[in-house]
């Protein structure tokens, strides 16, 4: 058996994979830094807005992974 | 104030749950495990849903999250983040726990880590450790839940009836339905707490600005106080390094409770559509941090931040939406103290007595549920009675080794080669290193304490793993060919191409094979 780490098998795994780490990238510095300003954005501070669309964006691709790879992760019911 | 109505409503809201938690048994026995510690692994996605929603929203939403909000500003919004990542969390290993609890008869977090690396005392340490931090997090509720009933009867029940009422209330159905009474609780408090928090927060931002929308707060609070409004904050303590260490570690910390919610799922399918859907629940807190935020203008003598939602509603709204808020916050506090509670008992009995006494699984079944009773009379109770000072500590050593237990779930789902020693000396480095920069010098360079541990953790858990010897070859097999079955996969078609007659074979026994 392979001893090595876990990785995705396929190109749909890397895909999920890879909007993962967007998302969990999107709320950490760098990129909150870029965010981090004393504007509104429909009606709330910037940073406010940017974790709801995280929040969103966080369904988004697990949406997206239940139809790319749930199956074959070997979900059963 | 002086209007009982209130204390009605939120005596009502404890009435309720009292009959939803012993309802819910709907006559089953509760003499197994699996039964009392997993529901029979019977929970559909919306319970699911409102089981995991409900049980992360604690009383922080109500009582914290607006403090933060008053003191700090924006960095409140870190947690909305980290709750989001959770669901990330479980959307990938909920499902390989899931079926780690189906095939191998796992209850608990720590089962499931013994079972692992073949080591019941590294389950029965885990257990014991991971149950000082739940049990400081289920105090610090009950205190939480005591303090709104204080409030509410205007100081007529005070804090030692109060916490004896709460924790009578959660003993009763907790003993009587189990994880059952969790789901069907936690189900009804998720929803009562999303419409409270609404309610308050759309009826607050009207009274204080005549407007329905949030912008209205916002708009003052960019001419007015800027700083709240960016990071670091008012209080000048949320670097970007302190926010994103925060986040990080706060998503690798699997908690007891969480794990024993995943195995409460009817499938694996179920805890993916729940975690897809779960981030959105997580908009509650949004209303509570406006409310906060209002007390930046309205309150601003406020000794202490975490009473400005309470405050803010007794001064200002009317005593039905008060009585709600009671009931909601006492909600919040009492839907994430149960999951910990019953998780100390639960794992105290599976891992740490049951190995210890030679019990059967029935008699460990009998035990956890009895195991409760001790637990708050002797532990919770004089605790959340006395509020020792250093509880808050105590909470935060507990959450530092939580996160530092990472190593054992990397072995778990992500690399084959990870040891027992490995996992041992990772946690106890880590663990020592995040204990310090807790207790002593915390948060050195602004970087949170876990993530100081996590560094010295990861490395040297890797490289013990490479030089001792690996756990049975059959057993970690066994795991992985749940946590990545692809592997199999490809190999079983490689050998059918050489020997068809070989392919299928399974190498390992399992109580249920793969499909």
């Amino acid at each position: 058996m392979s001893q090595r780490f876990v990785r995705p098998a396929s190109w749909r795994g890397w895909l999920v994979l890879a909007g993962f780490v967007a998302v969990i990238v999107a709320g950490i510095w760098p990129v909150i830094g870029w965010i981090n300003r004393p504007t509104l954005v429909a009606g709330l501070p910037a940073v406010a807005a940017w974790s709801y669309l995280i929040i969103f964006a966080c369904c988004a691709v697990m949406a997206l992974g239940n139809r790319l790879v749930a199956e074959e992760d070997g979900d059963d019911d | 104030m002086t209007s009982s109505l209130p204390l009605i409503i939120t005596l009502g809201y404890v009435a309720i749950a009292m009959v939803i938690g012993l309802r819910a048994r709907g006559g089953r026995s509760m003499s197994s495990l699996e039964e009392w510690g997993v529901a029979g692994r019977s929970m559909g996605p919306v319970t699911l849903y409102l089981l995991i929603a409900a049980g992360s929203v604690s009383a922080y939403t109500f009582m914290g999250a607006p403090g933060w909000a008053y003191a700090k500003g924006i960095p409140v919004f870190y947690v909305a983040i980290y709750l989001a990542y959770l669901a990330l969390v479980a959307w990938y290993f909920g499902p390989k726990v899931w079926a780690f609890g189906e095939r191998f008869g796992h209850v608990t977090q720590a089962s499931a880590i013994a079972d692992r690396y073949q080591s019941p005392a590294l389950g029965a340490l885990a257990a014991l450790v991971m149950s000082v931090g739940s049990v400081a997090y289920a105090v610090l509720q009950t205190i939480g839940s005591a303090y709104i009933l204080f409030v509410m009867s205007g100081g007529r029940i005070p804090i030692w009836a109060g916490v004896i009422l709460v924790l009578s209330c959660i003993a009763v159905y907790l003993y009587a339905s189990g994880q059952r009474a969790i789901g069907k609780t936690n189900a009804f408090q998720g929803v009562l707490m999303l419409i409270v928090a609404w309610c308050i927060g759309l009826w607050a931002t009207h009274s204080a600005t005549g407007s329905w929308s949030f912008g209205a707060v916002f708009a003052r609070l960019q001419r007015e106080h800027p700083e709240f409004l960016t990071l670091p904050g008012a209080s000048g303590d949320m670097s970007f390094a302190f926010w994103t260490t925060s986040i990080l570690v706060s998503m690798v910390s699997f908690m007891p409770p969480v794990w024993t919610q995943w195995m409460s799922a009817s499938s694996a399918r179920t805890i993916r559509r729940s975690a897809t859907w779960l981030p959105t629940y997580y908009l509650v807190i949004l209303p509570m941090v406006v409310v906060g935020f209002i007390g930046i203008f309205s309150l601003p003598e406020l000794a202490r931040a975490d009473t400005v939602a309470l405050e803010y509603a007794m001064q200002h709204l009317p005593a039905l939406l008060v009585g709600l808020l009671g009931a909601g916050t006492l909600a919040a506090s009492m839907s994430s103290c149960e999951p910990f509670l019953h998780s100390v008992a639960l794992t105290c009995s599976r891992d740490v007595l049951q190995p210890a006494l030679k019990l059967s699984d029935r008699q460990a079944g009998r035990l956890a549920r009895w195991l409760l009773f001790p637990l708050m009379a002797l532990v919770v109770a004089p605790l959340a009675i006395a509020e020792p000072g250093n509880l808050v500590m105590i909470l935060l050593i507990g959450l530092g080794f939580a996160s530092q237990v990472l190593p054992a779930f990397v072995g778990m789902f992500l690399w084959p080669r990870a040891t027992r020693a490995g996992v041992a000396a990772g946690i106890l480095a880590g663990f020592v290193i995040t204990v310090a920069f807790t207790t002593l010098w915390p948060h050195p360079l602004g970087i949170h304490a876990g993530f100081w541990g996590l560094l010295v953790n990861l490395p040297l858990f890797v490289l013990v793993s490479r030089v001792t010897t690996p756990t049975e070859a059959a057993v970690v097999e066994r795991f992985f060919r749940i946590a990545a079955p692809w592997r199999y996969r490809s190999v079983a078609r490689r050998s059918s191409s050489l020997t068809p007659a070989t392919a299928g074979a399974a190498p390992v026994s399992a109580r249920r094979e793969e499909p």
